[in-house]
């Protein structure tokens, strides 16, 4: 197993940067989930890594050699597909073999390699099969010991479960984990699923427009959101921005919204507040950190149901405010009618401010 | 009650006549074109085992009186001065046009290759000029070929008719391959790199196997352009001995005018290795000649 | 750790001096290499013979091909095309030989393709019989139906006479009123299958969703192929007709071989004409300015053909 090093690595099409200047390291044995939205650069930059699409510039270090203009084949890399790229003409044992059989690994030891991979994944009796015999689930867990067949430097999957149905998807999802975990494995993993990462990675980068916006673990990410793009993207439902505006009256910082409410800030909030380029702030909350109340309280803020969703152990509303879409979660035992009025308390503690200009989040100090 | 009854089922019947009226229609004239396309092809066969003076009746005789084979056996004959000039011809054909589809598969599997994949500057510049070339008909490059020809010194020799076989199939050819790599999935080649092979290995081993419909069918097509072909061998050989079937046959039979049970034997055996060969393989073909049509 | 940068460093200070497209091709030079062969054989034998027939069209030439005797004469070669009698008739005849032919074998094969859409017993037979015509030799064609027009023993003489409709068997190509129609059935005979086959594929690709819906929606069969089926088709019939056209205005086998463009002209169409010019009669400046006006016309047909093939792929790209 080996570290990864990204410097400062661009790829250009033409006009068009895919990549823009990311910077990043993969520790020895460590699950990194490169996640963004469709287009964000992320497939890029693992085709980067994976000597796939030639560097316009930067550098790539795996293990303890630049790789920039090493062949995919001299990378000691392994990758699992989305479309699982299984060589449709071989059988799954000449599938497994083939990495091996390119590296001139005499036949006993290929034999033995493969029957190793197979057992380990369970799937010895199916060695003989097409890949087109085979299962959605099947094809994935044999594109999984084409790539550990061989134990490479580095694995590399491009989104290797979203051609899954949702159940078979969370299976893998935790035998993937398990195999992250049993081989001490390091791991690229791109996805657009903010799940997945969360739930699979060590550390995830959030990419979007071929700029690596935030790079850390999953609970940071969450609880720290560099931007409101990052934000809106981890979290499911998503985080509510509201946008609002800054007023000082008697030396006392408030929110305001158009809609002629204003919320009171803490000490800590106000000096946030006050580190904004313009007045322009906007309101972050996560769906759980919002309480609804039935009738006026002091300090919550009236809106109207819009939208109910039971989900079962969680139910979900929806309200507008100042023009967004505001998620809330409550227990199911409140029940709340569409256009039923409510009120809303921010928990100052927990509330993310950003800069209404730059998006970025707004720090005390 | 029994109104409504009446009145749908005189709907449902006019609903099936208007249906059978279609499909009545498709089927008398699916009739038409097989008497079409298969009465010439049926009284060549019937002529083509007739005796000379049999084939010059009026009216004919539908079916022979004395069926014989003689034709056949005059032309397959290598004792005789006509089964010598007819085997050579039809030798001549098959080494023409064999060695045409072998150098066809060569140049146009990497070229295909390289418009479907690459995306080289003026990669589109490029394609279109080879399809272009589609548009010109043969008498255009006659004229300035027939010159260059005899400037390389290949005037008379089957070089200089494989050489311009291999231009005329190469567009097609391009064109049909390329649909089939488009559609095998470029993962598959970035897999195999990924698993130690080389980028030619990747082609090689994983990309050449999946295409060999596809290979199969630009051989097939080539080889029935080269075997058909017409004008270049009437204009670019002159020789007895080096006359391909075409070209052959004519010359042979503007001096035997009259002898059309032989005339069309001859036409049936010049036809049955294409016809073979296509019937053979025509789900390759069908397919490939549709595939870069038809796709997009 | 010892991290080896000089290789990258040397690559990203030669980037900036290389101007875009050159650098681009530079970078791209291995993959030239794959289209180099197909290239180069086409260059020879297509870019020299079309510099070489637009030179020629400009000199007079003497027979026998002795072009170091040539004289240069300017646009006279064109002026004595365009103002002889002859190249009004054949192009005429070429006009109704491409039009009729591109046509008719358009409509027949796409009613074919429709009727043998549906499935039944012997379709796949039917269908290769019916493709045979267009994988056999021209020239074999040719024969067989300069055999079945025969003035004497054809088969088409003999049933006409047999049914009444003619007292002695009548002469199809020797007669300059029927021979260019008798020689476009036969190329129709060849041509069709071939239009059968795109349309047979075109129809497969017609979403079976969208015919129903419309079917739901109440259209009757007429209906749904007018506004539904006819309408996906409009790439490929395109595609095809212009295949077929060009094609047609190209040929040659099937005239030179049955009539040799007799009688008196009246089935000599472009390419027969020039091939006689050339190879008959020895004049190569003509022919060869012939060549270039036939480029011409061609390069418009061209411009339709590579615009219809574009836009199939402008539409993949977006979707």
């Amino acid at each position: 197993m080996a570290h990864v090093v990204l410097k400062d690595l661009v790829k250009t099409y033409g006009t068009f940067k895919a990549v823009n200047d990311v910077s990043l390291t993969v520790n020895d044995g460590e699950f990194v989930a490169l996640v963004g939205p469709s287009g964000c650069g992320k497939t890029t930059t693992l085709n980067l890594v994976a000597g796939l699409t030639p560097i316009t510039s930067g550098d790539i270090v795996i293990g303890d050699r630049v790789v920039n203009d090493l062949d995919p084949k001299d990378r000691d890399i392994a990758m699992v597909f989305q479309n699982y790229a299984l060589y449709p003409q071989k059988s799954v044992y000449k599938n497994l073999a083939f990495p091996l059989q390119m590296r001139k690994l005499p036949k006993d030891e290929i034999d033995k390699k493969v029957k190793e991979a197979a057992r380990v994944l369970d799937m010895t009796e199916l060695l003989e099969r097409k890949p087109r015999e085979l299962s959605g689930g099947q094809q994935q867990r044999v594109a999984l010991g084409r790539a550990l067949v061989r134990d490479p430097a580095v694995f590399l999957m491009d989104e290797p479960l979203s051609n899954l149905d949702a159940k078979l998807r969370v299976q893998m999802r935790s035998e993937i984990k398990r195999f992250h975990q049993d081989l001490k494995a390091t791991i690229i993993y791109v996805t657009h699923d903010q799940l997945e990462a969360v739930t699979m990675a060590d550390r995830m980068a959030v990419m979007n427009g071929g700029y690596l916006q935030q790079y850390d673990s999953p609970s940071q990410v969450f609880a720290h959101p560099v931007n409101m793009f990052v934000a809106s993207f981890i979290g499911s439902p998503a985080m509510s921005l509201i946008p609002l505006e800054a007023s000082t009256a008697n030396g006392n910082t408030v929110l305001t919204s158009a809609e002629g409410w204003s919320l009171q800030l803490s000490p800590r909030n106000v000096q946030k507040v006050a580190r904004a380029t313009t007045k322009k702030v906007v309101l972050g909350a996560r769906h759980s950190t919002i309480k609804l109340h039935k009738s006026a309280i002091p300090g919550a803020i009236p809106a109207k149901a819009y939208t109910v969703e039971p989900t079962g152990d969680v139910t979900f509303v929806q309200a507008f405010l100042s023009g967004a879409i505001v998620n809330i979660s409550v227990p199911p035992n409140i029940a709340v009618a569409p256009d039923e009025q409510i009120w809303l308390e921010f928990d100052q503690e927990r509330i993310h401010l950003f800069d209404g200009e730059t998006e970025m989040a707004l720090k005390a100090n | 009650m029994s109104t409504i009854a009446e009145t749908a089922s005189r709907d449902r019947t006019r609903r099936r006549m208007r249906v059978d009226g279609w499909r009545w229609a498709g089927r008398i004239f699916l009739a038409f074109m097989l008497l079409y396309t298969a009465v010439p092809m049926i009284w060549m066969l019937i002529t083509s085992i007739k005796s000379g003076f049999a084939a010059t009746q009026f009216p004919p005789q539908w079916w022979p009186d004395e069926p014989t084979l003689a034709s056949y056996q005059k032309l397959l004959d290598p004792q005789n001065s006509v089964g010598q000039d007819f085997l050579r011809f039809f030798w001549n054909s098959l080494f023409v046009s064999t060695v045409t589809t072998i150098l066809s598969v060569i140049v146009a599997v990497p070229a295909a290759y390289a418009f479907s994949r690459f995306s080289f500057p003026g990669r589109n510049f490029l394609f279109f000029a080879v399809l272009l070339r589609n548009m010109f008909p043969a008498v255009i490059f006659l004229v300035p070929l027939f010159i260059l020809m005899r400037v390389l010194g290949l005037m008379n020799t089957h070089g200089s008719l494989i050489l311009t076989y291999l231009t005329f199939g190469l567009p097609l050819a391009i064109w049909l391959l390329k649909g089939f790599y488009d559609n095998i999935p470029v993962q598959l080649e970035q897999a195999a790199r990924i698993d130690g092979a080389t980028r030619f290995q990747a082609f090689i081993l994983i990309v050449m196997p999946l295409s060999t419909p596809g290979i199969i069918a630009t051989a097939i097509y080539s080889f029935i352009g080269a075997w058909n072909e017409y004008i270049y061998a009437y204009t670019f050989l002159s020789k007895n001995e080096q006359l391909t079937l075409p070209v052959g046959i004519q010359r042979f039979f503007s001096e035997n005018t009259t002898d059309f049970p032989g005339l069309m034997a001859a036409s049936f055996m010049m036809s049955v290795p294409v016809v073979v060969l296509f019937l053979v393989l025509q789900r390759y073909f069908v397919r490939a000649l549709t595939e870069g049509a038809v796709k997009h | 750790m010892t991290i080896v940068t000089g290789k990258a460093e040397a690559r990203r200070t030669l980037q900036p001096g290389r101007p875009g497209v050159l650098r681009s091709i530079w970078e791209h030079r291995a993959d030239y290499a794959y289209v180099l062969p197909a290239i180069a054989v086409m260059l020879i034998v297509i870019a020299y013979p079309i510099y070489y027939t637009i030179e020629l069209s400009f000199f007079k030439t003497p027979p026998g091909l002795q072009l170091r005797d040539k004289t240069f004469i300017g646009f006279d070669n064109y002026t004595t095309i365009l103002t002889s009698e002859v190249f009004w008739t054949v192009t005429w005849n070429t006009l109704i030989w491409t039009l009729g032919s591109t046509l008719i074998s358009f409509v027949l094969g796409f009613a074919t393709a429709l009727a043998l859409h549906r499935e039944f017993i012997g379709r796949g037979v039917l269908r290769a019989t019916l493709i045979i015509p267009w994988v056999i030799s021209a020239v074999a064609a040719s024969y067989i139906w300069k055999w079945i027009y025969h003035s004497d023993f054809g088969i088409i003489g003999a049933v006409l006479v047999g049914l009444g409709l003619a007292d002695r068997p009548p002469n199809f190509i020797d007669n300059v009123s029927t021979v260019l129609p008798s020689l476009i059935v036969v190329n129709i005979w060849r041509e069709f299958p071939f239009a059968m086959i795109m349309m047979m594929a075109g129809l497969q690709t017609v979403p079976d969703q969208l015919l129903r819906a419309a079917k739901v929606d109440g259209a009757n069969a007429w209906q749904r192929f007018w506004h539904v089926t006819f309408p996906h088709l409009r790439n490929v019939s395109v595609v095809t007709i212009l295949l077929l056209a060009v094609a047609n205005f190209n040929s040659f086998i099937i005239p030179w071989i049955m009539t040799g463009g007799g009688p008196s002209n009246a089935s000599h169409i472009w390419i027969t004409h020039i091939y006689e010019l050339a190879f008959g009669r020895q004049r190569w400046g003509v022919a060869s300015a012939y060549s270039v006006l036939l480029f011409l016309t061609l390069m418009t047909l061209g411009y339709f053909y590579v615009r219809a093939l574009t836009g199939n792929e402008r539409k993949e790209g977006s979707a």
